[in-house]
């Protein structure tokens, strides 16, 4: 076996990275690094976890279409929009105040909204909807089955697969461990055939205890542990024993790129800030570990938002905006803004009518995408009438998509570096669209 | 008392199955109702037996729980932990010193002091698995502020764990806990003209995660086929609608405003006829609650309507079984139990006593020799700290148990899930396990930072927590006390230990592999004191594979 075979299987879970010193790793660094790919690319799926009131992030600023808002959001409409001039509108819209942090950065170019998106399996009229047709997606407004569809992008084989670790497998014959992390633990978005995501905890550490020192005892203790893993015998007890040792030789390896990074900038205390650090990090770390391609997936709950809507939605807004910004500004310190994407997910819209303080489990909604490769300061999809009663409304305020998540998840994996042929296979449903991905990518 | 038909029919399976009884055995009470059956003999449990059921039934078993249950069959020691009085833990809840309100550590610490140290086992380790179904959680949101809100919801799944399924779904459905987690507390009816219709979250969830799921069952838990081969929805919009109008009108008990209600967490909600939506509800299986019939009839014919769905038996018996003792029952085992829920034996439907007896008492989960290989599940992380604190008599000088960041170090919190959906899904599988039928639903917890999160919590739990090695300002520390391993080493060697270790930790089913690599902790760690031989020792038996599965 070859240096370079050795430290990929190392690096691939296949040999205790604990035998190799940080400088080893490095020393080897190149080799990996020439392995595939010409450039560096990243996706960070930041998943809003219960259904964002995303209709509540655009909003129109006047006429008919403003009083339409008005009358069917009630006491939860916003009143105090700031206007964004998209690029190709003539309109001028108006952005959830909250969400402030993100205006800058809408302006600079490296922001996009993409309008009107949800789960579809073709395009989908009132009609079709009211009768039942077969390409209305099973489970509508249920959180884990909408969560499981903006994540499989392929009508499901399995639960537990995703169109984020197919992906890597269609680029990777054996993905890299350190290409597909979450700091959310394990989701079906990041899990393919053969390959899972690398979970990490929000502050990235992860140094075991009982290895830890010089003496006997130590190393007598990691061979012991590792022996026992290794041996193991029943079906589960392997669930148990390939995944925690896959976990410690994959920890040990990231520990030791994960050492002497640069500085970055600051991020905030809170949950999606401090995950987002650590995706920076991992990012900063990147030519340490070898990766050429990288997903990331962070979450932030909290946005099943039934009641006390007034407050609660302003604040989870202003933190994601936040945390947003701070992630913006960490990729731009780092010189690599054009090769990190970052991008929105959430269950489901949410209604435009409300239930006294809150809103119910709607369908369409609108999505974020951020970074240099993005082409910014710009809307794209379909901004929809929030009015009650419409061609798109299903009933009190359920909206019929005109994107399905499959076309933007599309955009991002064709950015990533998928063929057309692959995008076609990660998303078979796409032929019944008359385009396979939007236009906001570069 | 267990119905006793069922019982007896359960037993008689067990009994065909199980290898000769030894030595005498308890006799079940003589027949009440048609007593013409002949009493049924028991027979009692080896170690490894005692152990084996302990593990499913309780928060860990002790090497003397252990002991005293061999002088019992299975089905003694089932009925000597029915006819506990149960231990509430509301009244338990310790105040940090110099505090006047509780927090939320405080709950947690409760949680611990009555998981680890109540009599009634196996009602506190039913309730545990309830409360991963009728999930309510304090994580991110403004119940983190109500430990004795939630305290009360667990003494309410307590309460029922032996009670009556229809009960508990009642008592559920109008706690203020659930009314505020699935937003129905204050839920009203539509305003048109404001665009205001009633809330549908507790619609949803009760139908989808507390009832009766989202495909038609079969008895035995599988999916119901079109001719197509397609799977059956059991609801739509229209019942969700349905529903959402029935749980309109209830806010807190003795509020004088609608508006500003006043905030007692702890007793059942009540009603506000005049917030209640009098329309008419579309239910289940094609019943109508009919406009204008009052709001506590609506809700008492929308919750029988649910309670009487045939989903019911083996969507709740399934899930049970998974999180008792074993993540893939059988078609068989599933069918038997829900047979139970639906009738025990007495004509009475949703008797969860008898439907834990069903469970524990069923030849699978008794007699391994009858079990397919692949049964059993992945121990939860809480299980894990709970049965090494129990048996190594875990206290600390204050007298609090405080653990902060569970679900970082075990990846589950007591009432403490990220959503209503539980910590795991009951099919989650994980890629190990691609290409096959079975599903490991613990493992979805089991990730690269929560496994090497346990693998540390261990290590320093029992490495850095020796009580002897230590000084006496220790305050919140979790000492732990290997004085009695010590004593069995001194007397009895080394090997007594592992062998007392194999009784208690794996039932008697320890590898020879395992056995010597625990033996050789003796050698490579002889120079140091016999307490950390011995918290080596364990170390590497709990984050074992061997451990990992309860078989």
């Amino acid at each position: 076996m070859d240096r370079r075979t050795f430290l990929s299987l190392c690096l691939k879970g296949g040999v205790s990275a604990a035998v190799l010193t940080s400088t080893q790793l490095s020393a080897m660094q190149s080799l990996l690094n020439q392995q595939q790919y010409n450039d560096y690319k990243a996706l960070v799926c930041i998943f809003l976890l219960g259904g964002n009131d995303s209709m509540n992030m655009l909003l129109p600023m006047s006429g008919q279409d403003k009083a339409d808002y008005l009358a069917s959001r009630q006491n939860l409409a916003i009143v105090d929009p700031i206007s964004l001039s998209p690029i190709s509108s003539l309109a001028e819209t108006g952005l959830n105040p909250a969400l402030a942090p993100l205006h800058d950065i809408f302006n600079t170019g490296d922001l996009a909204f993409v309008g009107g998106v949800g789960t579809l399996l073709a395009p989908t009229t009132l009609d079709d909807f009211k009768n039942k047709r077969s390409h209305i997606p099973a489970h509508l407004f249920s959180h884990n089955d909408q969560q499981a569809r903006w994540m499989h992008g392929k009508e499901k084989q399995s639960i537990n697969t995703g169109w984020g670790g197919r992906m890597l497998e269609l680029l990777e014959d054996h993905p890299h461990f350190a290409s597909n992390i979450s700091l959310a633990g394990t989701n079906p978005w990041q899990t393919g055939h053969k390959t899972s995501a690398f979970a990490m905890s929000r502050s990235g550490q992860a140094k075991i205890h009982a290895f830890k020192g010089t003496s006997n005892r130590a190393q007598q203790i990691e061979q012991s542990v590792m022996r026992n893993l290794a041996a193991s015998q029943s079906r589960l007890a392997k669930v148990y024993g390939e995944g925690l040792s896959t976990g410690i030789a994959n920890s040990q390896a990231m520990n030791a790129s994960l050492e002497n990074l640069v500085p970055l900038p600051d991020f905030g205390e809170g949950r999606l800030s401090q995950q987002l650090q650590t995706v920076a990090k991992v990012i900063a770390s990147q030519s340490q570990l070898g990766t050429g391609r990288q997903i990331f997936y962070v979450t932030m709950g909290g946005f099943d938002t039934h009641d006390e809507q007034v407050t609660k939605h302003p604040e989870l807004l202003a933190e994601l905006a936040t945390s947003m910004s701070e992630f913006n500004r960490a990729m731009v310190s780092l010189g690599v803004n054009d090769q990190v994407t970052s991008f929105t997910m959430s269950d489901f819209g949410r209604t435009l009518s409300s239930n006294g303080d809150g809103t119910d489990h709607g369908w369409a909604g609108n999505q974020m995408v951020m970074g240099g490769a993005v082409k910014g300061q710009d809307i794209y999809g379909t901004l929809l009438p929030q009015r009650l009663g419409s061609e798109f409304d299903v009933k009190g305020g359920r909206l019929i998509p005109q994107v399905s998540t499959e076309q933007y998840s599309a955009t991002l994996a064709k950015w990533f570096g998928l063929s057309a042929s692959d995008i076609i296979e990660l998303f078979p449903s796409l032929g019944n669209f008359d385009q396979a991905t939007l236009n906001f990518m570069a | 008392m267990i119905q006793i038909k069922a019982m007896i029919l359960l037993a008689i399976m067990f009994i065909l199955g199980a290898c000769g009884g030894s030595g005498s055995g308890d006799s079940a009470p003589s027949q009440e109702e048609g007593g013409s059956q002949p009493p049924i003999s028991y027979p009692k449990m080896t170690q490894a037996q005692a152990s084996r059921l302990l593990h499913q039934a309780t928060f860990g078993p002790t090497g003397a729980e252990i002991d005293a249950a061999t002088n019992l069959s299975a089905h003694a020691w089932l009925e000597q932990q029915f006819s506990l009085s149960p231990t509430y833990h509301l009244p338990l809840l310790k105040l940090s010193p110099d505090k006047e309100q509780a927090t939320y550590i405080n709950r947690i610490d409760t949680w611990w002091h009555a998981s680890l140290r109540a009599p009634d086992q196996l009602r506190q380790r039913v309730a545990f698995a309830l409360s991963q179904i009728f999930v309510v959680s304090d994580t991110g949101n403004n119940l983190r502020s109500q430990p004795e809100a939630m305290l009360n919801y667990y003494d309410l799944l307590l309460k029922h764990s032996f009670g009556n399924y229809r009960d508990l779904l009642q008592d559920v459905t109008l706690s203020p806990v659930m009314g505020t987690y699935l937003s129905h507390l204050g839920n009203e009816k539509a305003n048109v003209e404001l665009n205001i219709r009633p809330d549908e979250n507790y619609a949803r969830e009760v139908m989808q995660l507390f009832t009766i799921g989202l495909e038609e069952l079969n008895l035995d838990g599988t999916p119901k086929r079109t001719a197509q081969g397609n799977t059956i929805a059991t609801y739509d919009q229209t019942q969700i609608e349905g529903f959402a109008r029935i749980f309109t009108g209830w806010t807190f008990a003795d509020s004088t405003k609608w508006t500003r209600p006043n905030k007692d967490y702890l007793k059942l909600m009540q009603v506000w006829p005049e917030y209640h939506s009098e329309l008419e509800k579309v239910l289940l299986n094609g019943t109508v609650v009919a406009a204008n019939e009052g709001p506590e009839n609506a809700l008492k014919l929308a919750l029988d309507n649910l309670f009487e769905h045939d989903n019911v038996g083996p969507f709740i018996s399934k899930q049970l079984i998974q999180r008792l003792t074993t993540s893939n029952p059988s078609a068989d085992y599933v069918a038997r139990v829900a047979q139970v829920f639906n009738d025990n034996g007495s004509g009475i439907r949703g008797d969860l006593k008898a439907v834990i007896y069903a469970i524990l008492m069923d030849p699978q989960a008794r007699d391994l020799s009858q079990a397919p290989a692949h049964f059993g599940k992945l121990k939860e992380p809480l299980l894990q700290t709970a049965q090494l604190w129990r048996e190594l008599n875990a206290y600390s000088q204050s007298g609090y148990f405080i653990t902060w960041g569970l679900d970082e170090t075990h990846g589950q919190v007591p009432l403490g899930s990220p959503s209503v959906f539980n910590f795991y899904r009951p099919d989650y599988q994980p890629l190990t396990l691609a290409g096959t039928e079975l599903v490991a639903p613990e493992a979805q917890i089991a990730n690269s930072a929560t496994s090497i999160g346990l693998l540390n919590y261990h290590y320093s739990s029992l490495v850095w927590r020796i009580a002897s090695t230590k000084d006496d300002n220790t305050g919140n520390q979790i000492l732990v006390d290997f004085s009695d391993h010590a004593k069995l080493v001194e007397a009895e060697g080394k090997t007594a230990l592992i062998d007392y270790y194999n009784q208690v930790f794996l039932s008697g089913q320890m590898s020879d592999e395992l056995r010597r690599e625990l033996l050789g902790v003796f050698d490579w760690a002889e120079k140091q004191d016999l307490q950390y031989q011995i918290a080596y020792c364990l170390f590497l038996l709990v984050v074992s594979p061997e451990y990992a599965h309860q078989r």
